[in-house]
């Protein structure tokens, strides 16, 4: 089976034109993606979940994210849970405004000099709660912080998908080519944790293809071929998981 | 029908076409034509805010796309939006290819004029949109 990529966390900002807090969700995730926690984390496109990002959507069903909002709407928190999971954090502007006492950003298309102090304060938060994040053992199965306890090292290397997403894509031979799947380790191990098995004589469980197609396009005619890739993988999977129970 | 022509930028955080689009978008609705168009923020039609789906269902509606994912007019389109007429980045630069954008906080000086020729062009179209001259795409 291919290994799982180190954990990262994801930063959806709203980004909203129409308000300078807006501007300053923007600029703050950048610097925190680009500056201060480059390593740890991606961006997720907003505006992607709802036009059918399946990897920005995948990710955010799998792992941690931050979303930023720059007003009480919430747009990036509740659009990230609509679409795909409940955000592991949730900052708000003005949250950040009223703990520093930073009066509030001035500026649409250009902040002022004074509104970088928000943006710096906010992009320490963002950097902050991604530590926090990192530190803590973090439940793929159900997209949720499992305990404060300091995160088991990953024993693997990183198969992830090219878009940059941090998905752990996994490549299956369908109809004589490689196919990749994204996404598909994390969903055998949900199927697994809740219970569902290989066994031997049943067909691959219909919610694996079901979830396999939430995040991946698979064309019309091709189910039939898929569902025989993904119960071979399935079956694999299941063979690991038993030898790690009794090994 | 509004009399303001709605923008809708895709402002993608991730590259520095979505950096374009935004200061493209900024700069129809605050510099060439701030009294016959209005912004509405992405964001809200992905979470399906009423007032940002009245806005683009009841005026006519210019996105602009930073790659081929093309999420501005894809969320417009869903929100009941009519998108009388779709630009992309991409398409800007193939014409003017003089002018690389760099940078996604801060747009180089190539992306700054590329912004600048597609707002020019989102202008001209406005006022044929106001104008009834342009047909929905």
């Amino acid at each position: 089976m291919p290994s799982l990529p180190k954990r990262k966390v994801g930063i959806v900002a709203c980004s909203g034109e129409e308000l300078p807090a807006g501007t300053v969700t923007r600029l703050a995730a950048l610097k925190a993606l680009e500056d201060l926690r480059p390593s740890e984390t991606v961006t997720i496109c907003l505006p992607l979940f709802l036009a059918g990002g399946e990897g920005d959507r995948a990710f955010a069903r799998f792992y941690p994210t931050i979303a930023v909002d720059g007003c009480e709407k919430r747009c990036a928190a509740r659009a990230t849970e609509l679409y795909s999971n409940k955000p592991a954090a949730s900052i708000v502007v003005d949250d950040i405004l009223a703990q520093h006492n930073l009066p509030a950003p001035q500026g649409l298309r250009r902040l002022t000099p004074e509104s970088g102090a928000v943006v710096d304060a906010l992009a320490g938060a963002i950097a902050a709660e991604v530590d926090h994040l990192m530190a803590v053992r973090w439940s793929r199965t159900d997209g949720a912080i499992l305990e404060a306890a300091p995160a088991a090292q990953e024993a693997v290397s990183t198969s992830a998908c090219a878009c940059g997403s941090g998905i752990p894509v996994t490549t299956v031979q369908i109809a004589g080519r490689a196919v990749q799947i994204m996404a598909l380790e994390p969903i055998l191990e949900l199927a697994y944790n809740q219970g569902l098995r290989a066994n031997g004589t049943g067909a691959l469980p219909d919610e694996i293809l079901q979830t396999v197609q939430v995040y991946n396009t698979v064309p019309s005619g091709e189910e039939e071929q898929y569902a025989q890739a993904l119960d071979l993988a399935w079956r694999a999977y299941c063979e690991q998981r038993e030898g790690q129970n009794h090994g | 029908m509004s009399k303001r022509v709605i923008i809708v930028p895709c402002s993608g955080i991730g590259k520095t076409y979505g950096t374009v689009t935004r200061e493209a978008a900024y700069q129809v609705a605050e510099e060439l034509r701030p009294e016959t168009t209005a912004i509405v923020p992405l964001s809200l039609l992905v979470l399906g805010d009423e007032g940002a789906r009245a806005a683009v269902q009841g005026a006519q509606v210019i996105t602009m796309d930073g790659c081929s994912l093309a999420c501005a007019t894809l969320n417009v389109r869903q929100a009941g939006g009519a998108v009388a007429k779709d630009f992309t980045v991409l398409d800007a630069f193939r014409r003017n290819k003089a002018l690389k954008p760099r940078g996604i906080s801060e747009l180089n000086e190539g992306g700054q004029a590329l912004a600048r020729v597609l707002a020019d062009e989102i202008a001209q179209t406005t006022d044929e949109l106001i104008a009834g001259g342009v047909d929905h795409a």
